[in-house]
């Protein structure tokens, strides 16, 4: 009878750190298993034809890694309050597909034996941390910080900071700009110009 | 460069002059920063992130500055565009296809090497005597082992194997606690603010290329330091306009951005 229980407590025991642990997953591990796929992805030679698939590919891994909406409220910070509800929404989307254009243009065009070193991660808060990465091209190093959250239990990225310019300040000072002269609606609407011109741009080279 | 010496501390004259008028132009000021907010909702993400804000706030104004000088930069920042898309790609890429990478790495690690003495100093100006030291270790043997310092065979001595940051004047007066003043643009240099510009202007004197005497040899040699190193960044201009929405804008941020990290490193 004693053994049992001895045994029971250790089950217990175990399957209770097995459950904390999936709670309290290490930031950088979680973004270290997207971003390789997505190396992968990049270097495999079955996209070399179809740059679209290999765009889409890479797209599902990223939205899973950014959490779009903080990345959107961040960049507008105290402008957020002058959108309305439907403004935030179209906003965010119209931000996201510009940031996924930027980004994706990038690591395609680019993308040449590039090696990405993942040095540390320091915890901010309890929720809160940075994960340092460097990306090593031919003799220049590229130190690159992600900032994440925890959200719904998963680490997400909110800010990336690429030799100490933050993405998200970088926006917010021009954002500030453009919305101390024009108003929400035309903020939105050079977002849907730009993200357009680049949709027809890829389809004549697609 | 002693042509460059007078005409850029004239042009900077020129500009503490007309920053004594300070047109209305000042574009210190921050919208988001005024506080008028009409509240919609109350959005719990929203409200934790202001009070994230508010706590570095003092961090956000340290990449604040004034551009009174608006007009003027606005220019130089169309003509430097101009500049680069009309002649530096190009020339760039054609530089580029005909020289082979070790040739391109060698020049980049030579004009490194010439930098050294500004490095140096600046260093020492800023208590860093441990990297002062790798400085003046890695000028040594790469100087007489790696011909001029063409070869980097400095990084395979262990201690002197990684170059240490970049430092100038500019941020030598960062760390002693002098502020940007304010942002300056200036033709083919690009971005810059009145410290930094100061800071550039101070350093010339360290640089090599400062002592010789023929004007063509050193317009000759900036040519090829600016193409060579440019054969590595290329690309790296266009996705930064092509990200931003008001590019003027987000190019002084980002200039701002990374100099307050090099004066932090």
């Amino acid at each position: 009878m004693k053994k049992i229980a001895v045994i029971w407590l250790v089950l217990l025991f175990f399957t209770g750190a097995a459950l904390v642990s999936a709670a309290k997953r290490q930031p950088m591990e979680e973004l270290k298993g997207p971003i390789q796929r997505g190396i992968a992805i990049l270097k495999d030679p079955e996209f070399k034809d179809d740059r679209e698939a290999q765009r889409e590919k890479i797209w599902d891994l990223i939205q899973n890694v950014f959490d779009f909406k903080a990345v959107s409220i961040r960049a507008l910070a105290r402008n957020w309050r002058m959108l309305s509800p439907e403004q935030r929404e179209v906003f965010t989307e119209e931000f996201t597909e510009l940031l996924k254009n930027n980004y994706l243009d990038r690591i395609q065009g680019e993308f040449q034996d590039e090696e990405v070193v993942f040095e540390e991660q320091d915890m901010l808060s309890e929720d809160k941390a940075v994960v340092r990465t460097k990306v090593i091209r031919k003799n220049v190093e590229t130190p690159i910080e992600y900032r994440v959250h925890l959200k719904d239990g998963r680490w997400r990225v909110y800010d990336v900071n690429i030799e100490g310019v933050s993405l998200v300040q970088n926006y917010r000072k021009q954002f500030n700009e453009i919305l101390a002269k024009e108003k929400p609606e035309q903020l939105i609407q050079r977002l849907k110009e730009k993200n357009k011109a680049h949709a027809e741009e890829r389809q004549k080279k697609g | 460069m002693k042509t460059f010496f007078i005409y850029t501390s004239m042009l900077l004259a020129l500009c503490i002059n007309i920053n004594g008028f300070k047109p209305n132009h000042a574009r210190a000021a921050d919208p988001a920063d005024s506080g008028e907010i009409s509240i919609y909702e109350t959005d719990q993400e929203y409200e934790a992130l202001m009070e994230e804000l508010a706590e570095d706030e003092g961090e956000a104004e340290a990449v604040q500055i004034a551009d009174p000088l608006y007009y003027w930069n606005k220019g130089v920042y169309h003509f430097n565009d101009r500049l680069y898309f009309w002649v530096m790609k190009p020339v760039t890429r054609g530089y580029k296809a005909v020289t082979p990478q070790f040739l391109r790495t060698g020049l980049s690690n030579f004009f490194n090497n010439l930098g050294t003495p500004v490095r140096f100093v600046n260093n020492l100006l800023q208590g860093r005597s441990e990297q002062a030291g790798v400085e003046l270790g890695r000028f040594m043997v790469n100087t007489v082992a790696g011909g001029l310092g063409f070869w980097d065979v400095a990084k395979y001595e262990s201690p002197l194997r990684n170059r240490p940051n970049e430092e100038d004047l500019g941020q030598t007066l960062g760390v002693w606690g002098v502020g940007n003043g304010f942002y300056i643009v200036w033709p083919v240099l690009g971005p810059s603010t009145l410290r930094d510009s100061v800071g550039r202007v101070g350093d010339s004197p360290l640089y090599p290329l400062f002592y010789v005497d023929s004007t063509g040899t050193i317009i000759a040699a900036e040519a090829v330091d600016q193409v060579n190193d440019l054969s590595f960044r290329l690309g790296d201009y266009e996705s930064l306009k092509e990200s931003a929405l008001d590019p003027y804008t987000a190019i002084r941020d980002a200039y701002l951005q990374s100099r307050r990290e090099q004066i932090r490193k």
